[in-house]
């Protein structure tokens, strides 16, 4: 203990050390306070959004109802989805500045409504969020390296190696003490504001312990690195050299060209497939007879076979079964986009299995619920829900009933996705192991300083 | 051989034994050349594949069968946006924004499938291209290469020597600064000959890419004379390398994202949700063509009947729901312009704000500027859907004046039975997009890249005269 406080007070004298861990705890507490707000912001939009839509259906049922017919209703009436943001969004906000967190849909086909964008700025989504994630991707470990990269060769320059080399508890303690002191305020001042966020924003215990461990491995890999290089013979500007180079290889370059070769590797160009084919099958229905289109549908949907013929004309009940089936028209091709996105994700985990700044933003951003995953769910529960809708309209179309108010009343109204994320065990565990053999790598580096080396 | 030259001589030979800087010329050579192929092949794909879609829906829409033209206002078209040939430079914005805009009657849809929605978040990371490359590891090469040039001298003793045996202070400086402008030369070189390519197989766009050689030249630049400025003023080489690295990372890295992160906490967007509701709000006030009781649309009947010199409606000799339809649209259209114009100067808005980050950091300027002249950023994505919205709205007038004319009131009884000749919509839907040529503020970015390298000339400069003093 008293080794400790000792080192402690070496540090404390350390004007550039000293200032250092303060600047990396006002990032990190930046990147909290810019985090919540965020939230906070998109809270506000949702609960902004829930009042105008409760407004905009009051609207709607005054002028959508004078026919008391469930086609003109479902026909003009859009629902609202959202989905809020988790109590953990704060500390990786990852898509949610490019996907939408609402989306208004009705009755008709979902795929010509599922995709739709939302209204945001390109060249400020681009340069990406000053989040907790960041923090700890991009910053922390640079200002690891700018501890530690010294701890040896620093003692070398000033020509104490020696002597502290000789004195009991020399040797690898010593430096193993040293760094992870340094590791372990840095490890405060990136966690200490988090803590804080989180019990703002209450945040559950299992969230805050991965956001803890994700932290403890990414500090003690670029620790562990700072010291592996760093007990190495040469200077300590070759160190600083080597880490900073290790660095922009392991965080900038290998994801960049990683995310060259997934695109070429898993092509998504069905999206736009899709869309494609299914106008053609909606809108290809206008030109073919009533009954054919009748027919196709009662094949998927028996339960409305034994209703009234189609009446010479228009009919909602056709409308409706032709938009219905040109969701059905697709769906092999949007099984296939999604299957798509899935495997860019699932590489995108695996390659975080080897990089540590994508394994980090892997894991905070699942446990955010802001990636990819997320952001199918929530299309998962828009397409769930807009089934309940159809299932909703039906009766009343096929079977000829009088909408009034109080059906109007009882439209389905949308449940958000479960933001219950589970705890992304797989990639926490290859972090642990990466950040252990770093440790290791440091550890036995360490050992085997030797007063010799040097410039 | 002049001093200047000398010492720059001898500065390569010392970097040519460096493996460890030659190593890491190599590599960032290497991978300048293999982000010009990677981003030039995607460039292709992309381009390849969205002008396929295009011919595809030009060719489904000609090839639609007789319809009522009101059928055709909901069936619609879609534009692809295609990228241009200096995106395979700095593709922009390209994968944030949307690709594919379905164009139809009454609604004003979101462009979309933009790669970010697509892909996990490796995008994030940043794309393997060559402004890349330049604008962010180059300077870091540039540093490890170049921050002791002068402090090593210093540090080692031989810069007495030299400045006794009678090389001014200007000079050994001067010379350094070529040495490390040597290495700039060569990294940028792959990025160069790439653009140079570009502009062979698409001359027009020749001025613009010997812009961006030049704006990247200036980036480099900046850092030849900042690093050489920081290696003569500091006196120690580590010191040196700290503070330059400490420069990349706040410029490089954290103002380039903390300046949209305060543009954003201060110039919120409205939703797409919000802005949808307040058009269809907007519209309400204004009137209700479906009711015929309605005060607007029956001023609209009255104009119509006055103007064409008939009493009623049956005896126009144009088919009045036409006209209705194309009235309604005009008045939509209107409503959409008036929300989206708003929405994209609220954009600007923070883009401004964004900018005057650029005074922080020389980055903010070029990722600006290199944006704006390949053609990828903000304002050309505004143009795509700005055309993209006035093609719509000619193609739907286009079709519901076919109804006005080739429809009688009489027979135009259901948008399902009454039909017209598809011969109408031959060649209706085709759109081409103009992009804007002019390099927006281009020039502003460039006048504030150039200040920067002014700026840190005048700090070299003063740095080399102390060198004088100190040694005198």
């Amino acid at each position: 203990m008293n080794t400790i406080l000792h080192e402690a007070r070496l540090l404390w004298r350390s004007p550039v050390s000293v200032a250092a861990l303060v600047a990396l705890f006002l990032l990190s507490s930046l990147a909290v306070v810019l985090g919540l707000r965020e939230v906070a912001a998109q809270h506000a939009t949702l609960s902004r959004l829930a009042v105008l839509q409760a407004q905009d259906l009051q609207a709607q049922a005054r002028t959508r109802l004078a026919r008391q017919d469930a086609g003109t209703v479902a026909y003009y009436t859009f629902h609202g989805t959202w989905d809020p943001p988790s109590t953990a969004a704060f500390t990786a906000l990852g898509l949610r500045d490019a996907a939408p967190g609402v989306l208004r849909v009705r009755a008709l086909a979902l795929q010509a409504q599922l995709h739709e964008g939302e209204t945001f700025n390109p060249e400020l989504v681009l340069a990406g969020r000053f989040d907790y994630a960041f923090v700890l991707v991009y910053l922390a470990p640079l200002f690891l390296i700018a501890l530690l990269h010294d701890v040896v060769s620093g003692e070398r320059r000033a020509g104490r190696l020696a002597t502290l080399m000789s004195l009991p508890g020399g040797g690898r303690r010593l430096w193993m003490r040293r760094a992870g002191l340094r590791a372990a305020l840095v490890f405060l001042a990136l966690v200490l504001p988090v803590l804080a966020g989180a019990v703002v924003s209450g945040m559950p215990m299992a969230a805050v312990a991965t956001v803890l461990l994700a932290t403890a491995a990414s500090v003690v890999f670029w620790g562990g690195l700072s010291l592996a290089i760093g007990s190495a013979r040469g200077s300590a500007a070759v160190h600083a050299t080597a880490l900073m180079g290790t660095w922009a290889v392991l965080t900038l370059l290998l994801p960049t060209l990683a995310n060259a070769a997934l695109s070429r590797g898993v092509p998504v160009h069905q999206g736009v497939a899709l869309m494609l084919a299914q106008r053609q099958a909606v809108h290809g229905a206008w030109d073919l007879p009533p009954g054919d289109t009748m027919d196709r549908f009662f094949r998927t949907h028996p339960e409305w076979r034994g209703t009234a013929p189609l009446p010479e004309g228009f009919h909602w009940k056709w409308y409706f079964a032709f938009q219905q089936l040109g969701d059905e028209h697709v769906a092999d091709r949007v099984a296939a986009y999604r299957a798509g996105m899935a495997t860019r994700q699932r590489w995108t985990e695996r390659l975080g299995w080897l990089l540590p700044g994508v394994g980090v933003q892997a894991v905070l951003h699942r446990q955010a619920g802001t990636d990819l995953t997320a952001q199918l769910a929530y299309q998962d529960a828009v397409t769930a829900y807009h089934s309940e809708l159809r299932r909703f309209f039906y009766p009343y179309l096929f079977e000829e009933v009088r909408f009034g108010e109080a059906d109007f009343a009882a439209q389905p109204r949308f449940t958000p996705p479960m933001a219950a994320a589970a705890m992304p065990w797989a990639s926490l565990a290859a972090l642990g192991l990466i950040a252990a053999v770093a440790a290791g790598l440091g550890a036995r580096a360490a050992g085997r300083v030797s007063v010799r080396d040097g410039t | 051989m002049s001093p200047v030259r000398r010492i720059a001589f001898e500065e390569w030979r010392l970097m040519r034994r460096d493996r460890v800087a030659m190593g890491g010329l190599v590599l960032l050579v290497l991978l300048t050349v293999a982000a010009a192929f990677t981003a030039w092949d995607q460039r292709q794909a992309a381009a390849a594949a969205r002008a396929l879609h295009q011919s595809q829906v030009d060719q489904e829409f000609d090839t639609q069968p007789d319809r009522h033209p009101h059928r055709m206002v909901h069936y619609g078209h879609f534009v692809f946006r295609a990228p241009g040939a200096l995106a395979a430079f700095d593709p922009g914005v390209d994968a944030f924004t949307g690709h594919t805009l379905f164009l139809e009657g009454h609604r004003q849809n979101s462009a979309n499938f933009g790669d970010v929605r697509q892909s996990s978040l490796l995008l994030r990371f940043g794309q393997l291209t060559p402004a890349f490359v330049l604008q962010v590891l180059a300077p870091l090469l540039l540093i490890f290469v170049g921050h002791a040039a002068v402090a090593r001298e210093r540090e080692s003793g031989t810069l007495r020597v030299l400045l006794a045996q009678g090389v001014r202070p200007a000079q050994l400086v001067a010379g350094k600064a070529l040495a490390l402008g040597g290495v700039a030369v060569l990294v940028l070189a792959p990025a160069v000959i790439a653009l140079a390519a570009i502009a062979w197989t698409t001359p027009e766009q020749g001025g613009p890419a010997a812009v961006l050689a030049l704006a990247h030249a200036a980036w480099l630049a900046i850092w030849v004379v900042g690093i050489t400025a920081a290696s003569t003023w500091l006196p120690r080489g580590r010191d040196v390398l700290l503070v330059l690295l400490a420069a990349w990372t706040a410029w490089v890295v954290v103002v380039p994202r903390l300046g949209p992160e305060l543009a954003l906490a201060r110039t919120a967007l409205p939703t797409r949700f919000e802005t949808d509701i307040a058009i269809a709000r907007d519209l309400a006030a204004i009137g209700d063509s479906h009711n015929p009781d309605d005060p607007y649309f029956a001023g609209f009947r009255r104009q119509v009947l006055a103007r064409y010199g008939v009493a009623r409606i049956e005896d126009l000799p144009v088919n009045y729901k036409g006209l209705v339809g194309m009235e309604g649209e005009r008045l939509t259209s209107e409503l959409f312009a008036r929300y989206a114009t708003e929405a994209f100067e609220r954009q600007e808005r923070q883009l401004a704000q964004v900018d005057q980050f650029a005074w922080l950091s020389p980055m903010v300027a070029l990722r600006r500027l290199s944006m704006a002249v390949a053609g990828t950023d903000l304002w050309q994505y505004r143009r795509f859907v700005e055309q993209a919205e006035r093609h719509r709205y000619a193609l739907v007038q286009h079709l519901n004046r076919l109804q006005a004319e080739q429809l009688t009131f009489r027979d135009d009884k259901s948008s399902r039975d009454s039909r017209i000749a598809s011969t109408h919509w031959h060649g209706a839907a085709d759109f081409h997009f103009e992009p804007d040529p002019s390099m927006r503020g281009a020039a502003s970015a460039a006048g504030t890249l150039l200040l920067w390298l002014v700026a840190l000339s005048a700090v070299l400069i003063v740095a080399s005269n102390r060198l004088g003093k100190e040694t005198r």
